[in-house]
């Protein structure tokens, strides 16, 4: 049997169609992901002994098993001691607790590189750490770390594509119910392969586009 | 809810079977996906722009799928060109293709890092070919080649839980098993994250080892001073 292009062409509008599932997580586990992530790093940047050792812990965690681990956590674990999620929230909340790890430790690197004299000038004109942290750090470490968010967000829309296994009706679930009934699931998955191509593509170039707006800025 | 690890006491085996096999298969496909990854950095490197656009397709096709995607691209794709395979060798094979571009990508850019004429200067000082290869140019490549080629090592070894959806046998897919005859999430997903840790940690310790040995740069942020550093570092001052 040989590689059926009109099936493939066929099915591509079903596929696209639950891209918008993938889309759309994706997008709020990136929001939550950048707010928890900037409160996280906030937190660490107090140095409060017994916090960090905690938070350590949990990265060396989240860094160490695997994403598809954290999900079953977040999927089976959770709702015996009481939290019973739908699977899309339980995975919203798996992949954006990972995502949040990986968007403040990237944040640690960003901040090496940020001025040490503007701290200096800021808290010599008494500037509150509300007014240091939102006017003069965040501002550029987002502008900094614009590429690592660019490929995390690459990476997310990557592992929404997990969620298939715990149910819910992604790209990926969609081919295989589809494959399921037309018994030809290479061409499908090929389908399936192509929609993520196109969509994290689409990403890394708007990325690359904004890096360059954001270096204009700053020229 | 109780935390009773006893549950587990029947499933060990089962566990340690699983958690041995992800081993193997990382192992195996570290080493297929690193060769396969060196030789796709050299054809990029050929002059031209042929090879770049050839190998830039591969590195770019395999780097913006899902892994999950591609291990079932494999799985399918094998018996519809008329090659069956078990199961535990697709996987393999979808974990090494996998590393590979990542891999090519890491060696590409280490050959690029190298200062130009490295090569040529120890020939001109009359260094044989080998032993300019050798005691010139390898240490320094090694070194910008060593983190981050763990590094990936660790996210591929890490990836291997997906072959459980193409019933590779190893750690996730027997805690599934595990989970569907004990019905004890807490304990079975406790236990097998504990065991992905462990396995994260030993590759961690041996990859700082690795650096060490090669001398690789380690970008440790300096403290500059105490006032900047309530804001910029995230971790206490040593006194």
């Amino acid at each position: 049997m040989g590689f059926k292009f009109d099936y493939l062409l066929s099915i591509l509008p079903r596929l696209i169609g639950a891209a918008a599932v993938n889309v759309r997580l994706a997008v709020i586990i990136m929001l939550l992901a950048l707010a928890f992530g900037t409160a996280l790093t906030i937190l660490r940047s107090r140095k409060i002994a017994a916090v960090n050792a905690c938070i350590a812990i949990v990265i060396s965690f989240v860094r160490g098993t695997p994403l598809l681990i954290q999900i079953f956590i977040a999927y089976y674990v959770l709702p015996a001691v009481g939290l019973d999620l739908s699977p899309e929230v339980a995975g919203i909340s798996a992949i954006a607790f990972n995502s949040m790890v990986f968007v403040s430790e990237s944040m640690r690197g960003g901040l090496a590189t940020v001025d040490a004299g503007q701290i200096e000038a800021s808290t010599a004109l008494g500037l509150p750490p509300r007014a240091i942290w939102l006017k003069v750090v965040l501002p550029q470490l987002f502008r900094r770390i614009v590429p690592v968010l660019i490929n995390e967000a690459t990476i997310v829309v990557k592992g929404t594509a997990l969620l298939s296994v715990i149910t819910v009706v992604d790209v990926l679930r969609t081919s295989q119910q589809i494959a399921s009934s037309s018994y030809r699931p290479f061409e499908t998955m090929i389908g399936a392969a192509l929609v993520f191509l196109v969509i994290n593509l689409v990403i890394s170039l708007s990325g690359r586009v904004a890096e360059a707006r954001f270096a204009a800025a700053r020229a | 809810m109780k935390f009773d690890p006893a549950v587990l006491v029947d499933y060990w085996p089962l566990l340690l079977q699983g958690a041995w096999l992800t081993i193997q298969v990382s192992a195996a496909a570290m080493l297929i996906g690193y060769v396969a990854g060196i030789v796709v950095a050299l054809i990029a490197l050929v002059p031209g722009w042929l090879p770049r656009l050839v190998t830039g397709l591969y590195v770019e096709t395999l780097r913006n799928i899902p892994f999950i995607i591609i291990v079932f691209v494999v799985y399918y794709g094998l018996p519809f060109w008329g090659i069956r395979l078990p199961a535990t060798l697709v996987g393999t094979v979808a974990l090494a293709l996998f590393a590979s571009a990542y891999y090519a990508e890491i060696v590409r850019a280490a050959i690029l890092a190298l200062p130009r004429g490295q090569f040529e200067s120890a020939r001109a000082i009359g260094m044989s070919p080998a032993s300019a290869m050798w005691h010139v140019v390898a240490p320094q490549i090694l070194r910008t080649l060593v983190p981050p080629s763990t590094n990936m090592t660790l996210t591929m070894m890490k990836e291997s839980a997906v072959l459980s959806s193409i019933t590779v046998p190893e750690l996730t897919y027997q805690s599934l098993v595990v989970q569907g005859n004990t019905f004890a999430p807490f304990e079975v997903f406790a236990a097998v994250a504990s065991i992905y840790w462990l396995i994260a940690a030993v590759i961690a310790e041996a990859s700082r080892r690795l650096e060490r040995r090669v001398g690789a740069v380690q970008a440790e942020a300096v403290s500059r001073n105490r006032i900047a550093d309530r804001y910029l570092s995230l971790v206490a001052r040593k006194n």
